[in-house]
């Protein structure tokens, strides 16, 4: 992974004491809250409903052990012994005072993190694929554009007061596993020929008006990606809107001025910089970059492990466990490992810092300590011998982090909803264990197979809730929650925006309802192969609103 | 201002409520002006007087931040609109959380 070199630890270490006279000026009452509070947010410091609330940023996701452990001290020592993960792949802490938030950041920085470009309008952490590095599907390992972009971004003077946040994914795999249509900027890694180059989406999003992205360049070439992506941060900066914070993401400005339009506005952004204003990355930068996401020295194994098969004959847990939660490995012998964050009626990406330290203990001793946190709110142990997987998995159901449920039912997408979140109108994280609680046999979640049921507690959607294949909207009725259902979204590379289904339902009727949905999804699909998602479009939403409304 | 919440009439009872600055922990206004941790001891106000309290939190930037008005009865219990919400943040989330969770 990319470690700091002496530039970034002072850049950082130098923020860090920034935000320190910055909190105690706020706390002599020198400083209004008028005034703190864009200084707060640079610096990933919210004000929730309960708390101030901590957003650190995890670069496209990925953690090493000593850093893993770190977060875990922080939730001990400065929070209340745990952290959120979140679809942005960073971690959230719900309750740190703010009279130690510079001491946490100075703990961060310790171990090359912080939480610079988690809030505001800015370029914010840049995403990936969770498997990046280790999937036999992927073309090229995405971190090192995803560094490289980070490194563009972070403290771009041209781009620190955008219209509004910025989000970046990067995917190098056929199967969109980081969701690149509903960002602000969607990168697919390609190749012709030897050189390799990005397909270019731009203007998805979700929020109140979700958009998927268009496809604005087919191939730009890498050595030309950084200039392309100023065109497009000029383009959006100069004609994104700043009258209306709800209409000023780039998605509105895509589907304003039309995909025709808007590229020929970029073109000629592109075309019009000078040659001394072109970064031009030189390939010996890119090589530099490059080299810090050399693959680990995995050890030559078998295609199959003797201890591993073993125990899947001996333990149906263990067995079930492997076929729900491993991911196949470029390299014989290894997998990569969904160590699940959503045991049913627990809370969808929390962890308790023993938690935490069990799977740092983990990484540094079976997977060549290296972590990721998945979009879905899950992390994943990306490099794991078959040899291992017995003892990495004992480990794990001693911590209670053993759930076999990755991207089955129970594995839901859920934000923090009223529980926490000073913008939500409805709770999200009751009704998710609710509707968990009803696909809770494992037997059951494993013959609906994959089906993704994300849930929003408001309308700006930090559930994920349009692209779920089942979605569900909390809102405010009066006074009283009512949760709206949506049917046919998706993330991946079929990315599409569920449509709502009907009238909201009571809190209480959400899971019974979502029941009758999918039973009828079993009745109707044509055989096991074929997924909810593919027999919805298949039969049209009809028979599943009907389900849905049907009397119990 | 962070939390722009819905408009009360000035016959409504309502109380002052904020986040103490140094911890993010919620607070509300007494009845003599004080502030208090314990949505047991809420105090009520309504027309100018409730202004007043308002402007006198608005001036203690330094021990509170970004006081509202929330809507109670006239004895400080909560109640209205917002009920839910303002339960929920006097109260805690309504899962188990952490360890308990």
């Amino acid at each position: 992974m990319y470690r700091y070199d002496e530039f970034d630890a002072r850049i950082v270490s130098e923020r860090v004491a920034q935000f320190r006279g910055q909190v105690e000026r706020r706390l002599a009452g020198t400083l209004l809250e008028d005034e703190f509070k864009p200084l707060r947010l640079q610096n990933g410091v919210y004000l929730q409903l309960h708390a101030y609330m901590l957003r650190v940023a995890i670069p496209y996701g990925q953690l090493s052990g000593r850093q893993l452990r770190q977060l875990a001290v922080v939730a001990r020592d400065y929070d209340r012994g745990y952290g959120h993960f979140t679809t942005r792949q960073n971690i959230q802490f719900n309750w740190v005072a703010l009279k130690d938030i510079p001491d946490v950041l100075a703990k961060l920085a310790e171990v090359e993190m912080h939480a610079i470009q988690t809030s505001g309008n800015c370029i914010r952490n840049v995403t990936s694929d969770h498997f990046a590095g280790a999937t036999k599907d992927e073309l090229m390992d995405p971190r090192p554009w995803c560094e490289i972009i980070r490194q563009w971004s972070t403290f771009h003077p041209e781009f620190a007061f955008l219209p509004r946040k910025f989000k970046i994914a990067v995917t190098a795999a056929e199967h969109d596993r980081a969701a690149i249509r509903v960002h602000d900027i969607g990168l697919h890694i390609r190749k012709r020929g030897d050189v390799v180059g990005f397909e270019v989406h731009v203007g998805g999003g979700q929020g109140r008006t979700p958009h998927l992205a268009t496809l604005v360049n087919e191939f730009v070439p890498e050595a030309e990606l950084l200039d392309y992506l100023e065109a497009i941060m000029r383009v959006y900066n100069r004609f994104g809107r700043r009258d209306n914070k709800y209409k000023a993401r780039i998605k509105i400005l895509v589907s304003e001025l039309g995909e025709g339009e808007f590229r020929r506005l970029v073109e000629e952004e592109y075309a019009a910089q000078r040659p001394q204003e072109k970064i031009d990355l030189p390939q010996a930068e890119i090589d530099r970059i490059h080299a810090y996401f050399a693959p680990p020295a995995l050890a030559e194994k078998p295609a199959t492990s003797d201890a591993f098969e073993a125990l899947k004959a001996e333990d149906p847990e263990f067995a079930r466990w492997a076929r729900v939660n491993l991911h196949p490995h470029k390299t014989d012998g290894y997998a990569s490992v969904t160590v699940s964050l959503k045991p049913v009626g627990g809370l969808a990406g929390d962890a308790t810092d023993a938690q935490m330290m069990t799977v740092a203990h983990l990484a540094e001793t079976y997977a060549y300590d290296d972590i990721r946190v998945s979009h879905a709110q899950n992390l994943v142990l990306p490099h794991v011998a078959l040899d291992d997987l017995p003892d990495v998995y004992r480990e794990l159901k001693a911590a209670g982090l053993h759930t076999a449920n990755e991207s089955l039912i129970t594995d839901m997408i859920v934000c923090p909803g009223l529980d926490y979140c000073n913008l939500a109108n409805a709770r999200s994280i009751p009704v998710g264990q609710a509707v968990q609680q009803v696909f809770a046999d494992p037997d059951y979640q494993e013959d609906i197979g994959r089906l993704h049921i994300n849930i929003s507690g408001c309308i700006n959607a930090c559930g994920h809730h349009h692209i779920g294949h089942i979605g569900i909207l909390g809102v405010d009725k009066k006074g009283e929650e009512f949760y709206q259902i949506t049917f046919g979204g998706r993330a991946d590379e079929k990315a599409a925006i569920g449509s709502i289904a009907g009238p909201g339902l009571k809190a209480d009727d959400v899971p019974s309802a979502l029941k009758r949905v999918v039973d009828t999804y079993r009745d109707l699909r044509s055989d096991k192969s074929e997924l909810f998602i593919e027999t919805l479009a298949r039969l049209g939403h009809d028979p599943f609103k009907e389900a849905l409304y049907a009397a119990d | 201002m962070t939390s722009v919440r819905p408009k009360l009439k000035p016959e409504t009872p309502k109380a002052v409520t904020a986040w103490e600055t140094a911890t993010g922990e919620n607070v509300w206004m007494t009845a003599d002006g004080g502030w208090t941790k314990d949505p047991a001891q809420i105090g009520a106000f309504t027309g100018e007087e409730a202004e007043a309290r308002l402007a006198d939190a608005q001036a203690q930037e330094g021990q509170v931040t970004d006081p509202y008005f929330m809507e109670v009865t006239e004895t400080g219990g909560i109640t209205g609109r917002e009920t839910l919400r303002e339960t929920i943040r006097a109260t805690g989330p309504t899962v188990a959380y952490g360890d308990a969770g």
